[in-house]
Protein backbone atom coordinates (compact mmCIF):
# COMPACT_ATOMS: atom_id res chain seq x y z
CA UNK A 1 0.00 0.00 0.00
CA UNK A 2 1.46 3.38 -0.50
CA UNK A 3 1.82 6.24 1.53
CA UNK A 4 -1.42 7.72 0.38
CA UNK A 5 -3.14 4.20 0.97
CA UNK A 6 -4.26 4.79 4.51
CA UNK A 7 -5.51 7.76 4.43
CA UNK A 8 -7.76 7.25 1.35
CA UNK A 9 -8.99 3.96 3.05
CA UNK A 10 -10.09 5.84 5.96
CA UNK A 11 -11.49 8.43 4.18
CA UNK A 12 -13.71 6.03 2.03
CA UNK A 13 -14.74 4.30 5.12
CA UNK A 14 -15.81 7.20 7.04
CA UNK A 15 -17.60 8.93 4.03
CA UNK A 16 -19.50 5.76 3.71
CA UNK A 17 -20.25 5.56 7.72
CA UNK A 18 -21.30 9.08 7.13
CA UNK A 19 -23.77 9.01 5.18
CA UNK A 20 -25.58 6.39 7.68
CA UNK A 21 -25.71 8.75 10.51
CA UNK A 22 -27.30 11.88 11.15
CA UNK A 23 -25.40 15.36 11.30
CA UNK A 24 -24.54 16.09 14.78
CA UNK A 25 -23.73 19.44 16.29
CA UNK A 26 -20.40 20.00 16.31
CA UNK A 27 -18.26 19.17 19.21
CA UNK A 28 -16.37 21.46 20.06
CA UNK A 29 -12.52 21.90 22.36
CA UNK A 30 -10.99 18.94 23.48
CA UNK A 31 -11.80 16.97 25.73
CA UNK A 32 -11.03 17.15 29.47
CA UNK A 33 -8.84 14.25 30.52
CA UNK A 34 -11.55 11.88 32.06
CA UNK A 35 -10.77 9.77 35.22
CA UNK A 36 -9.37 6.67 33.71
CA UNK A 37 -6.50 8.49 31.67
CA UNK A 38 -5.10 9.56 35.12
CA UNK A 39 -5.69 6.03 36.28
CA UNK A 40 -3.68 4.88 32.98
CA UNK A 41 -0.82 7.87 33.71
CA UNK A 42 -0.50 6.36 37.59
CA UNK A 43 0.18 2.88 36.19
CA UNK A 44 2.09 3.65 33.34
CA UNK A 45 6.00 3.44 33.25
CA UNK A 46 6.30 6.09 30.73
CA UNK A 47 3.78 8.30 29.54
CA UNK A 48 3.69 11.03 27.51
CA UNK A 49 1.14 13.55 26.55
CA UNK A 50 0.53 15.98 24.08
CA UNK A 51 -2.61 18.80 23.88
CA UNK A 52 -2.85 20.94 21.69
CA UNK A 53 -5.86 23.31 21.18
CA UNK A 54 -6.71 25.66 18.43
CA UNK A 55 -4.63 28.70 19.50
CA UNK A 56 -1.44 26.66 20.17
CA UNK A 57 -1.82 25.57 16.70
CA UNK A 58 -1.88 28.99 15.13
CA UNK A 59 1.09 30.00 17.53
CA UNK A 60 3.41 27.03 16.83
CA UNK A 61 2.50 27.49 12.58
CA UNK A 62 3.92 30.64 12.87
CA UNK A 63 7.57 29.29 14.20
CA UNK A 64 7.34 26.28 11.43
CA UNK A 65 9.37 26.81 8.78
CA UNK A 66 8.03 26.91 5.30
CA UNK A 67 11.24 25.96 3.24
CA UNK A 68 12.07 23.01 5.98
CA UNK A 69 10.52 19.22 4.57
CA UNK A 70 8.89 18.34 8.02
CA UNK A 71 7.84 22.00 8.70
CA UNK A 72 6.16 22.62 5.81
CA UNK A 73 4.14 19.06 5.53
CA UNK A 74 3.57 19.66 9.85
CA UNK A 75 1.96 22.71 9.18
CA UNK A 76 -0.34 21.58 5.99
CA UNK A 77 -1.49 19.32 8.13
CA UNK A 78 -2.75 21.47 10.92
CA UNK A 79 -4.03 24.27 9.29
CA UNK A 80 -7.73 24.51 10.20
CA UNK A 81 -7.24 21.86 13.13
CA UNK A 82 -9.59 22.92 16.13
CA UNK A 83 -7.29 20.38 18.52
CA UNK A 84 -4.35 17.40 18.32
CA UNK A 85 -4.80 15.29 21.93
CA UNK A 86 -2.20 12.58 21.86
CA UNK A 87 -1.41 10.02 24.99
CA UNK A 88 0.91 7.36 25.29
CA UNK A 89 1.53 5.26 27.70
CA UNK A 90 4.14 2.19 28.34
CA UNK A 91 3.55 -0.17 30.88
CA UNK A 92 6.07 -2.04 32.48
CA UNK A 93 4.06 -5.79 32.64
CA UNK A 94 0.65 -7.16 31.16
CA UNK A 95 -2.48 -6.13 32.69
CA UNK A 96 -1.51 -2.93 34.16
CA UNK A 97 -4.58 -1.95 32.52
CA UNK A 98 -8.24 -3.32 31.75
CA UNK A 99 -10.51 -3.85 29.38
CA UNK A 100 -12.71 -1.80 31.25
CA UNK A 101 -10.44 1.19 31.51
CA UNK A 102 -10.86 0.69 27.57
CA UNK A 103 -14.10 0.94 27.21
CA UNK A 104 -14.18 3.77 29.48
CA UNK A 105 -12.35 5.65 26.71
CA UNK A 106 -14.01 4.47 23.91
CA UNK A 107 -17.44 5.46 25.16
CA UNK A 108 -16.73 8.55 25.10
CA UNK A 109 -16.65 8.53 21.44
CA UNK A 110 -19.92 7.02 21.40
CA UNK A 111 -22.30 9.24 20.02
CA UNK A 112 -23.59 9.74 16.79
CA UNK A 113 -21.27 12.36 15.69
CA UNK A 114 -18.39 9.25 15.73
CA UNK A 115 -18.50 6.80 13.35
CA UNK A 116 -16.68 3.48 13.96
CA UNK A 117 -14.61 2.72 10.67
CA UNK A 118 -11.94 0.23 12.44
CA UNK A 119 -12.33 -2.37 15.00
CA UNK A 120 -9.75 -4.95 15.25
CA UNK A 121 -9.82 -7.39 17.67
CA UNK A 122 -6.57 -10.30 17.89
CA UNK A 123 -7.09 -12.78 20.37
CA UNK A 124 -3.69 -14.35 20.03
CA UNK A 125 -1.64 -10.93 20.68
CA UNK A 126 -4.17 -9.58 22.62
CA UNK A 127 -4.30 -6.15 20.61
CA UNK A 128 -6.92 -3.97 19.44
CA UNK A 129 -7.34 -0.97 17.03
CA UNK A 130 -9.62 1.58 16.77
CA UNK A 131 -10.69 3.92 14.64
CA UNK A 132 -13.01 6.17 14.30
CA UNK A 133 -14.27 9.16 12.58
CA UNK A 134 -16.31 12.14 12.79
CA UNK A 135 -18.16 13.10 9.97
CA UNK A 136 -20.27 16.10 9.79
CA UNK A 137 -22.15 17.21 6.56
CA UNK A 138 -20.01 15.05 4.38
CA UNK A 139 -16.90 16.53 5.63
CA UNK A 140 -14.28 15.06 8.16
CA UNK A 141 -14.37 16.91 11.19
CA UNK A 142 -12.86 14.47 13.91
CA UNK A 143 -10.35 11.50 14.04
CA UNK A 144 -9.79 8.98 17.00
CA UNK A 145 -7.42 6.19 17.33
CA UNK A 146 -7.09 3.64 19.89
CA UNK A 147 -4.50 1.56 19.51
CA UNK A 148 -4.02 -1.29 22.62
CA UNK A 149 -0.98 -3.78 22.95
CA UNK A 150 -0.48 -5.74 26.02
CA UNK A 151 2.13 -3.33 27.56
CA UNK A 152 1.35 -0.24 25.10
CA UNK A 153 -1.66 2.24 24.52
CA UNK A 154 -2.07 4.98 22.49
CA UNK A 155 -4.66 7.81 22.06
CA UNK A 156 -4.64 9.77 19.73
CA UNK A 157 -7.58 12.55 18.90
CA UNK A 158 -7.71 14.85 16.25
CA UNK A 159 -10.54 17.68 15.83
CA UNK A 160 -11.17 19.43 12.39
CA UNK A 161 -11.22 19.31 8.99
CA UNK A 162 -8.77 16.51 8.03
CA UNK A 163 -7.86 16.25 4.50
CA UNK A 164 -7.40 11.94 3.89
CA UNK A 165 -4.81 12.77 0.96
CA UNK A 166 -2.81 14.65 3.78
CA UNK A 167 -2.83 11.69 6.67
CA UNK A 168 -0.17 9.35 4.29
CA UNK A 169 2.06 12.31 5.26
CA UNK A 170 2.29 11.81 8.74
CA UNK A 171 4.74 8.23 8.07
CA UNK A 172 7.49 10.60 6.68
CA UNK A 173 7.47 12.79 10.15
CA UNK A 174 7.08 9.84 11.64
CA UNK A 175 10.37 8.01 10.22
CA UNK A 176 12.38 11.33 11.04
CA UNK A 177 11.66 10.88 15.05
CA UNK A 178 15.42 10.42 16.27
CA UNK A 179 16.00 14.39 14.29
CA UNK A 180 13.53 15.59 16.67
CA UNK A 181 15.55 14.97 19.43
CA UNK A 182 14.68 16.29 22.99
CA UNK A 183 11.06 16.70 23.35
CA UNK A 184 10.78 20.06 24.01
CA UNK A 185 7.81 21.35 25.59
CA UNK A 186 5.79 17.56 25.64
CA UNK A 187 5.07 16.14 28.98
CA UNK A 188 6.77 13.20 28.91
CA UNK A 189 7.11 11.14 32.41
CA UNK A 190 9.26 8.24 32.38
CA UNK A 191 9.23 6.82 35.91
CA UNK A 192 11.88 6.37 37.85
CA UNK A 193 13.96 3.43 37.45
CA UNK A 194 12.26 2.30 34.09
CA UNK A 195 13.98 2.13 30.48
CA UNK A 196 12.85 4.91 28.69
CA UNK A 197 9.57 4.16 26.58
CA UNK A 198 7.13 6.15 24.14
CA UNK A 199 8.35 8.09 21.62
CA UNK A 200 11.06 6.30 19.28
CA UNK B 1 11.14 55.97 30.28
CA UNK B 2 14.03 58.00 28.21
CA UNK B 3 11.57 60.70 27.30
CA UNK B 4 9.38 60.93 30.72
CA UNK B 5 13.20 61.54 32.36
CA UNK B 6 13.79 64.03 29.97
CA UNK B 7 10.72 65.91 30.51
CA UNK B 8 10.19 65.83 34.18
CA UNK B 9 14.10 67.31 34.12
CA UNK B 10 13.70 69.80 31.29
CA UNK B 11 9.82 70.40 31.59
CA UNK B 12 10.48 71.23 28.08
CA UNK B 13 8.29 68.86 25.51
CA UNK B 14 10.64 69.76 22.41
CA UNK B 15 13.65 69.73 24.50
CA UNK B 16 12.56 66.13 26.20
CA UNK B 17 12.13 64.88 22.09
CA UNK B 18 15.85 65.82 21.83
CA UNK B 19 17.22 64.65 24.11
CA UNK B 20 15.33 60.79 23.72
CA UNK B 21 16.36 61.35 20.19
CA UNK B 22 20.06 61.82 21.18
CA UNK B 23 20.06 59.13 23.63
CA UNK B 24 18.55 56.45 21.76
CA UNK B 25 21.21 57.40 18.66
CA UNK B 26 24.06 56.94 21.08
CA UNK B 27 22.50 53.42 22.59
CA UNK B 28 22.55 51.87 19.37
CA UNK B 29 26.25 53.22 18.72
CA UNK B 30 26.87 51.34 22.30
CA UNK B 31 24.19 48.84 21.75
CA UNK B 32 27.33 45.88 21.54
CA UNK B 33 28.78 46.47 25.06
CA UNK B 34 25.20 46.34 26.34
CA UNK B 35 25.19 42.70 28.47
CA UNK B 36 21.56 42.69 30.06
CA UNK B 37 18.32 44.32 30.60
CA UNK B 38 19.44 45.49 33.60
CA UNK B 39 22.49 46.76 32.20
CA UNK B 40 20.72 48.60 29.30
CA UNK B 41 18.37 50.16 31.60
CA UNK B 42 21.01 51.60 33.86
CA UNK B 43 22.80 52.92 30.96
CA UNK B 44 19.20 54.49 29.40
CA UNK B 45 19.08 56.16 32.72
CA UNK B 46 22.47 57.30 32.89
CA UNK B 47 22.67 59.10 29.57
CA UNK B 48 19.20 60.67 29.44
CA UNK B 49 20.18 62.30 32.94
CA UNK B 50 23.39 63.66 31.50
CA UNK B 51 22.45 64.96 28.91
CA UNK B 52 18.78 66.61 30.35
CA UNK B 53 21.54 68.21 33.05
CA UNK B 54 23.29 69.82 30.02
CA UNK B 55 20.44 70.70 28.74
CA UNK B 56 19.23 72.19 31.51
CA UNK B 57 22.52 74.47 32.21
CA UNK B 58 22.73 75.19 28.32
CA UNK B 59 18.79 77.25 28.52
CA UNK B 60 16.93 78.99 31.24
CA UNK B 61 13.27 77.79 31.35
CA UNK B 62 10.96 79.75 33.16
CA UNK B 63 8.62 78.10 35.51
CA UNK B 64 4.88 79.07 33.74
CA UNK B 65 6.83 77.84 30.40
CA UNK B 66 7.40 74.54 31.88
CA UNK B 67 3.86 73.85 33.09
CA UNK B 68 2.48 74.84 29.90
CA UNK B 69 4.61 72.59 28.16
CA UNK B 70 3.86 69.86 30.49
CA UNK B 71 0.10 69.54 30.18
CA UNK B 72 0.45 69.94 26.55
CA UNK B 73 1.63 66.46 25.28
CA UNK B 74 -0.86 63.95 23.97
CA UNK B 75 -3.53 65.70 25.00
CA UNK B 76 -3.17 65.26 28.25
CA UNK B 77 -4.91 67.77 30.24
CA UNK B 78 -4.45 68.96 34.53
CA UNK B 79 -7.95 67.49 34.71
CA UNK B 80 -6.80 64.41 33.63
CA UNK B 81 -4.12 63.42 36.11
CA UNK B 82 -4.63 61.51 38.77
CA UNK B 83 -4.87 63.94 41.39
CA UNK B 84 -4.88 67.96 41.31
CA UNK B 85 -2.45 67.71 43.65
CA UNK B 86 -0.43 64.87 41.43
CA UNK B 87 -0.51 67.59 38.83
CA UNK B 88 0.55 70.33 41.20
CA UNK B 89 3.29 68.56 42.24
CA UNK B 90 4.52 67.35 38.40
CA UNK B 91 5.00 71.77 38.13
CA UNK B 92 6.38 72.08 41.37
CA UNK B 93 8.82 69.39 40.65
CA UNK B 94 10.00 71.51 37.98
CA UNK B 95 11.42 74.72 40.15
CA UNK B 96 13.34 72.64 42.26
CA UNK B 97 17.24 73.06 42.21
CA UNK B 98 18.59 70.43 39.61
CA UNK B 99 20.08 67.67 41.91
CA UNK B 100 17.32 67.70 44.07
CA UNK B 101 15.09 67.23 41.03
CA UNK B 102 17.16 64.79 39.51
CA UNK B 103 17.01 62.52 42.73
CA UNK B 104 13.41 63.06 43.66
CA UNK B 105 13.00 62.00 39.91
CA UNK B 106 14.84 58.51 39.89
CA UNK B 107 13.47 57.87 43.02
CA UNK B 108 10.13 58.51 42.79
CA UNK B 109 9.41 57.75 38.82
CA UNK B 110 11.73 55.27 38.53
CA UNK B 111 11.45 53.85 42.04
CA UNK B 112 15.64 53.68 42.64
CA UNK B 113 17.00 53.37 45.91
CA UNK B 114 19.66 55.92 46.74
CA UNK B 115 22.30 53.97 46.74
CA UNK B 116 21.07 53.14 43.17
CA UNK B 117 20.88 57.04 42.18
CA UNK B 118 24.15 57.10 43.11
CA UNK B 119 25.85 54.88 41.50
CA UNK B 120 24.27 56.33 38.32
CA UNK B 121 24.48 60.24 39.32
CA UNK B 122 28.42 59.22 40.06
CA UNK B 123 28.07 60.98 43.08
CA UNK B 124 28.56 59.91 47.10
CA UNK B 125 25.34 58.18 48.45
CA UNK B 126 25.28 60.91 51.80
CA UNK B 127 24.74 63.70 48.91
CA UNK B 128 21.66 61.91 47.12
CA UNK B 129 20.02 61.05 50.48
CA UNK B 130 20.60 65.16 51.15
CA UNK B 131 19.42 65.90 47.91
CA UNK B 132 16.24 63.30 48.39
CA UNK B 133 15.77 64.75 52.04
CA UNK B 134 15.84 68.54 50.57
CA UNK B 135 13.65 68.40 47.88
CA UNK B 136 10.96 66.25 49.59
CA UNK B 137 11.09 69.19 52.11
CA UNK B 138 11.17 71.38 49.33
CA UNK B 139 8.10 70.40 47.61
CA UNK B 140 5.91 69.57 50.47
CA UNK B 141 6.75 73.47 51.31
CA UNK B 142 6.23 74.66 47.55
CA UNK B 143 2.69 72.42 48.00
CA UNK B 144 1.33 73.99 51.09
CA UNK B 145 2.13 77.27 50.21
CA UNK B 146 0.19 76.64 46.83
CA UNK B 147 -2.60 75.27 48.87
CA UNK B 148 -2.53 78.82 51.14
CA UNK B 149 -2.93 80.69 48.24
CA UNK B 150 -5.46 78.73 46.62
CA UNK B 151 -7.45 78.89 50.19
CA UNK B 152 -7.02 82.55 50.05
CA UNK B 153 -8.19 83.37 47.07
CA UNK B 154 -10.95 81.02 46.81
CA UNK C 1 6.68 56.17 52.61
CA UNK C 2 3.96 58.57 53.20
CA UNK C 3 1.11 59.83 51.84
CA UNK C 4 2.59 62.89 50.32
CA UNK C 5 5.43 60.76 48.97
CA UNK C 6 2.41 58.22 47.67
CA UNK C 7 1.17 61.23 45.49
CA UNK C 8 4.57 62.26 44.30
CA UNK C 9 5.37 58.66 43.17
CA UNK C 10 2.08 58.35 41.50
CA UNK C 11 2.00 62.41 39.85
CA UNK C 12 5.72 60.46 39.20
CA UNK C 13 4.77 58.15 36.52
CA UNK C 14 6.12 57.71 33.16
CA UNK C 15 5.18 59.48 30.19
CA UNK C 16 4.58 57.80 27.00
CA UNK C 17 6.76 59.44 24.53
CA UNK C 18 4.44 61.28 21.65
CA UNK C 19 3.93 59.28 18.89
CA UNK C 20 5.90 61.71 16.81
CA UNK C 21 8.90 60.88 18.08
CA UNK C 22 8.44 56.77 17.35
CA UNK C 23 8.05 57.44 13.90
CA UNK C 24 11.01 59.68 13.87
CA UNK C 25 13.64 56.91 15.07
CA UNK C 26 11.66 54.70 12.93
CA UNK C 27 12.14 56.70 10.01
CA UNK C 28 16.01 57.71 10.82
CA UNK C 29 16.89 54.03 11.47
CA UNK C 30 15.56 52.83 7.82
CA UNK C 31 17.25 55.78 6.26
CA UNK C 32 20.44 55.03 7.83
CA UNK C 33 20.09 50.97 6.95
CA UNK C 34 19.50 52.30 3.54
CA UNK C 35 22.82 53.93 3.27
CA UNK C 36 24.46 50.85 4.78
CA UNK C 37 25.29 53.07 8.06
CA UNK C 38 25.96 51.30 11.71
CA UNK C 39 22.59 50.05 11.75
CA UNK C 40 22.77 47.79 8.78
CA UNK C 41 26.05 46.57 10.05
CA UNK C 42 24.06 46.28 13.92
CA UNK C 43 21.19 44.68 11.33
CA UNK C 44 23.31 42.05 9.84
CA UNK C 45 25.14 40.98 12.59
CA UNK C 46 22.08 38.68 12.48
CA UNK C 47 17.95 38.31 13.22
CA UNK C 48 18.62 38.22 16.80
CA UNK C 49 21.03 41.30 17.25
CA UNK C 50 18.92 42.89 15.00
CA UNK C 51 15.64 42.57 16.67
CA UNK C 52 16.88 43.02 20.10
CA UNK C 53 17.86 46.94 18.92
CA UNK C 54 14.69 47.20 17.64
CA UNK C 55 12.80 45.97 20.49
CA UNK C 56 14.87 47.83 23.30
CA UNK C 57 14.34 51.27 21.29
CA UNK C 58 10.72 50.53 20.98
CA UNK C 59 10.48 50.04 24.77
CA UNK C 60 12.40 52.40 25.97
CA UNK C 61 10.69 55.13 23.90
CA UNK C 62 6.89 53.53 25.17
CA UNK C 63 8.32 54.12 28.69
CA UNK C 64 7.98 50.66 29.75
CA UNK C 65 11.18 49.30 30.38
CA UNK C 66 12.55 46.58 28.35
CA UNK C 67 10.76 44.21 29.13
CA UNK C 68 9.25 43.78 25.35
CA UNK C 69 12.23 42.74 24.65
CA UNK C 70 12.71 39.77 26.91
CA UNK C 71 8.59 38.67 26.47
CA UNK C 72 10.12 38.88 22.40
CA UNK C 73 12.30 36.07 23.36
CA UNK C 74 10.38 34.19 25.51
CA UNK C 75 7.82 34.36 22.84
CA UNK C 76 10.22 32.71 20.15
CA UNK C 77 11.17 29.76 22.98
CA UNK C 78 7.45 29.50 23.95
CA UNK C 79 6.99 28.93 19.93
CA UNK C 80 9.40 26.65 19.49
CA UNK C 81 8.66 24.52 22.75
CA UNK C 82 4.92 24.41 20.63
CA UNK C 83 6.71 23.45 17.35
CA UNK C 84 8.21 20.43 19.17
CA UNK C 85 4.87 19.60 20.66
CA UNK C 86 2.75 19.15 17.09
CA UNK C 87 5.98 17.66 15.67
CA UNK C 88 5.68 15.47 18.53
CA UNK C 89 1.81 14.42 18.27
CA UNK C 90 1.92 14.10 14.82
CA UNK C 91 5.02 11.67 14.91
CA UNK C 92 3.07 9.58 17.45
CA UNK C 93 -0.51 10.05 14.78
CA UNK C 94 2.03 8.55 11.96
CA UNK C 95 2.99 5.86 14.43
CA UNK C 96 -0.56 5.01 15.24
CA UNK C 97 -1.62 5.19 11.69
CA UNK C 98 0.73 2.74 10.82
CA UNK C 99 -0.02 0.36 13.19
CA UNK C 100 -3.56 0.70 11.97
CA UNK C 101 -2.55 0.03 8.54
CA UNK C 102 -0.82 -2.75 9.23
CA UNK C 103 -3.39 -4.38 10.71
CA UNK C 104 -5.84 -3.43 7.97
CA UNK C 105 -3.20 -4.97 5.55
CA UNK C 106 -3.50 -8.15 7.78
CA UNK C 107 -7.16 -8.65 7.64
CA UNK C 108 -7.17 -7.94 4.35
CA UNK C 109 -4.15 -10.92 4.06
CA UNK C 110 -6.60 -13.44 6.07
CA UNK C 111 -9.54 -12.62 4.35
CA UNK C 112 -8.20 -12.80 0.87
CA UNK C 113 -9.49 -9.35 -0.03
CA UNK C 114 -6.00 -7.80 -1.33
CA UNK C 115 -5.22 -4.24 -1.25
CA UNK C 116 -7.36 -1.81 -2.93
Amino acid sequence: MNRRGIGFRLGALAMAAGMLTAAGRAQEGLPLAPAVEKELAAKASDVTEVTLGKNMLDFAAKFMNDKNGDDAQAKKLIQGLKGIYVREYTFDKEGDYSMEQLQQLRAYFETPEWSPIVRERERKSGETTDVLMKVVNGETQGMFILEAAPKELTIVLILGPIRMEDLGELRGIGGLGGALGPLGGVQHTPKPNTKKGGTE
Amino acid sequence: MVYSLALRMTGDRGLAEEIAQDTFLEFDRHLRTIKSEDHARWWLRRVAMSRATDALRRRRVRGMDLWVALNEQDGVTSEEKSSPLGARLEYLLTTLPGAQRAALILRYQEDMMPEEIAALLDAPVATVKSNLQRGLKLLRAKALSQLKEFIRGA
Amino acid sequence: MDEFERELRQALERRPAPPGLKRRLMAQRSATAARGGWWARLGRAGYGRGWATAALLLLAMAGGGIRWELDKRQEARRGQEAREQVLTALRITGHALNQVQTRLSDHDRQTGEGER
